[in-house]
């Protein structure tokens, strides 16, 4: 049908355009996170759910960093307690994304509200927010059409898991689990671009190590939030460099 | 998993509550400056926290010693390349790739 609509009005033909943009601009983001998605369906099948359970998680909560923690603790110790903590750490980030588009979207129907906010990832908030600085202004079809991609692609890569880890044995010995680590290492350090976040970085990561020997189950959460509170206390100190740097 | 459907619909509730918090037009507050500058750190931290794990306590699944550990060597390698290289894809392609290597052949 679009394919058709050549003499259609200028509003649809530069949604089309945006929808193209959108989704061209978001594609390298989404297939570097396939082998991890892949990883969550693969993992899934491994501490025991079924093929649709594995599958709803990517469809439900959409979420890469907090279905791996998830997976992770229902795999070892399994409570509900710290699965829920850990997931509102990981994703209390999205807190920080609401809140800047929170001035663009705050009188648009609940219902794209609801759309906006449900596809809303790093990826898809990295992406409309270098359009925004290019174009000068929110575009709702830009953002909707990014996620959307994004979550099409996240939940591919998922199901290709579920079908990989029913089929193949011992699939982690394949080197997924490194794939998280590659996709992490390449989203973090190109972005540490100031002190106070190589020192988030550092701090983070030194107490991951030594929390994961003492206390596994909650590492990631402690490890975080020091990290953000040491890369908070740190900006104050170096707040005139940063001001020259950029 | 027995109470799956309990955590599954917990954290679509969890994950879904703080994506949409802002939108709500029943939220009347902002968030200040100095919160906004905390949660900045949010992302960096949680994944550092994920991926230096398995870099450096990967070998502790197999019986592999540390420093030969495909884990280490390969998450250096994409450390270095990925302050050389700024395409997320192109690091991921790229450390997969070392990682398959060294299990592949040690």
């Amino acid at each position: 049908m679009p394919s058709k609509s050549v003499v259609a009005t200028e509003p649809i033909s530069s949604d089309f355009k945006i929808m193209n943009q959108a989704i061209v601009d978001i594609s390298p983001l989404a297939l570097a996170t396939v082998p991890w998605g892949v990883l969550c369906g693969s993992l899934a099948i491994t501490v025991g759910l079924t093929p649709l359970q594995a599958q709803l998680m990517s469809l439900l909560i959409f979420a890469g960093a907090a279905q791996l923690a998830a997976l992770t603790i229902m795999g070892s110790v399994g409570s509900i307690s710290s699965m829920f903590s850990s997931t509102f750490v990981i994703s209390s980030r999205h807190l920080l994304y609401s809140a800047v588009f929170r001035e663009h979207v705050r009188k648009s129907s609940l219902g794209l509200r609801c759309s906006i906010a449900f596809f809303l990832t790093d990826e898809m908030f990295a992406v409309t927010c270098a359009y925004m600085e290019k174009h000068k202004n929110f575009s709702a079809v830009y953002a909707l059409s990014s996620g959307i991609t994004f979550y099409v692609i996240w939940n591919i890569s998922t199901f290709a898991g579920i079908i990989a880890g029913q089929h193949i044995p011992n699939l982690e010995h394949l080197g997924l689990e490194f794939a998280i680590a590659a996709t992490f290492i390449a989203i973090v350090i190109p972005n540490i671009k100031n002190r106070s976040t190589l020192v988030s970085v550092v701090s983070s990561g030194l107490s991951a190590i030594i929390l994961s020997i003492f206390m596994e189950e909650y590492a990631l959460i402690i490890a975080t939030f020091i990290g953000m509170f040491c890369g908070y206390l740190t900006k104050d100190n170096d707040k005139n460099k940063d001001i020259i740097n950029e | 998993m027995n109470n799956f459907w309990l955590a599954l619909l917990g954290m679509t509730c969890i994950t879904f509550f703080c994506r949409f918090c802002f939108f709500s037009k029943t939220v009347p507050f902002e968030l200040g400056p100095k919160v906004k500058r905390v949660l900045s750190y949010t992302a960096p931290s949680v994944m550092t926290a994920m991926w230096v794990p398995i870099v450096f306590l990967g070998h502790q699944g197999s019986s592999g010693d540390f420093i030969t550990s495909p884990f280490l060597i390969a998450g250096i390698a994409t450390v270095a390349f990925s302050l050389l290289m700024k395409n997320t894809l192109a690091v991921v392609v790229f450390g997969m790739s070392i990682f398959g290597l060294l299990t592949f052949f040690f």
